[in-house]
């Protein structure tokens, strides 16, 4: 099985994952065409693939590869529709979290140690 | 009570050698009273439902086939996770999902339950679709050096609030492991703390509460060795655990009596105790060997 970590990032740690698969919650601001433009502690953009469901104003959660531009590359895509709005402050304080050295064992894989692949 | 009294005398247990198999009996209980907080042996009290990521169970390897699971070296028996499902695979006595969280993916395998799926539209078996968030309750079986997590339960999610808080549950138990409960006050001012106590330390007055764990108006210089306590490993906090609950600490207690009190290994226990002899904490008495409660 190919390696599966996703870590939830944000707009400012996505320099730190170029090249790499990561997980970005934010509120979807912008669509244009196969663009989307993505509030997740500051703006991201995305190019969405076909089967991608977004709205404006809705919440979003993109999984997909960092562009050298930090933009990303979106595999998949899902569409937070639901009668309880999503806590972006929350998914922000998550993904500060999970940065910290004390817990990032159990979110983030170091890309040296090359481990946490599941078989 | 004189004929049972008797009887029990007069058992093949006397002739092994009975003052000394007694003695070793109450020994042992004593023993297993004062280690019982910390767990290691298997009772319904390790039963607790602990919150995981997934990477969590991915990273643990069975040291040997059978072996008990252990994070953070705590014992693992129910757990929760959340996960979006990535794949189903439908077989004739299970379903496997694999879950994806966004740290790793594993295999969840819920059992089909073969009264239930008669009636299939009535609250038996749940339908889930691809890339669904799901909560799942299970424990995590090892098979052949693969991993799965036997689910009892698994409903989906609908708020995806829960994904986040779950994680930071997930961090909380963690931390909480690992370092010990949050020490009350000390959250964003453990710099100022350890300043203080290092004034205290200079002044030389520092007065710690005899029992400092467990009084609960001690103030400020109750918190100094709690705050001590907070920072030391479990290992380390064990031990100490170990030697305020011992009576008779003025003289010490050797690392052999506390290890076995503890069930911890001798060295295993060397290394707490000079950890806490380093901290201030616990000091050598007779001989380096031999430690007590360093009180005022």
């Amino acid at each position: 099985m190919e390696a599966t970590s996703t870590p939830r990032v944000s707009g400012p740690f996505l320099d730190n994952y170029v090249g790499r698969n990561v997980m970005v919650v934010g509120k979807v601001v912008q669509l244009r065409g196969d663009q989307a433009i993505i509030d997740a502690d500051g703006n991201v953009t995305a190019h969405l693939n076909r089967d991608a469901h977004l709205s404006v104003g809705n919440g979003a959660q993109l999984i997909g590869k960092v562009n050298p531009d930090l933009s990303i590359k979106v595999l998949s895509s899902l569409n937070l529709q639901q009668s309880v709005p999503v806590d972006f402050d929350l998914c922000r304080t998550v993904v500060e979290l999970t940065q910290l050295p004390s817990v990032k064992g159990l979110f983030v894989n170091d890309a040296s140690s090359g481990g946490g692949v599941y078989n | 009570m004189l004929a049972y009294g008797g009887g029990y005398q007069r058992t093949g247990y006397g002739a092994q050698g009975g003052d000394d198999g007694g003695g070793f009996m109450a020994g042992s209980q004593q023993g297993s009273q004062g280690g019982g907080g910390g767990g290691g042996s298997k009772s319904y009290g390790d039963e607790s439902l602990r919150p995981v990521t997934i990477k969590q169970l991915a990273d643990w390897t069975e040291p040997f086939p059978g072996a008990d699971v252990t994070i953070d070296g705590a014992p693992l028996t129910q757990l929760t996770l959340v996960g979006q499902i990535r794949k189903i695979n439908p077989q004739a006595t299970n379903i496997t999902y694999t879950l994806d969280d966004g740290t790793a993916t594993i295999d969840v395998k819920k059992w089909v339950d073969a009264e239930r799926s008669g009636d299939d539209d009535a609250g038996g078996q749940q339908q889930f679709t691809e890339d669904q968030y799901v909560r799942v309750w299970g424990r995590l079986k090892s098979f052949n050096q693969k991993k799965h997590v036997g689910a009892h339960f698994i409903r989906a999610i609908e708020d995806y609030n829960e994904v986040n808080y779950h994680l930071v549950e997930a961090a909380y138990v963690h931390l909480y492991i690992t370092k010990g409960p949050p020490v009350p006050g000390q959250e964003g001012q453990q710099q100022q703390q350890q300043q203080k106590q290092q004034q205290q330390q200079a002044g030389g007055d520092s007065m710690f509460v005899d029992d400092g764990y467990g009084a609960g108006g001690g103030g400020g210089d109750e918190e100094s060795q709690q705050a001590k306590l907070a920072r030391a490993s479990p290992a380390a906090r064990k031990v100490f655990q170990y030697l305020n609950n011992t009576p008779g600490g003025n003289e010490g207690v050797n690392v052999h009596v506390i290890a076995q009190g503890t069930h911890m290994s001798t060295r295993e226990v060397f290394t707490a105790a000079d950890e806490l002899n380093q901290s201030g904490l616990v000091y050598t008495t007779v001989d380096d060997e031999t430690f007590a409660i360093l009180e005022f």
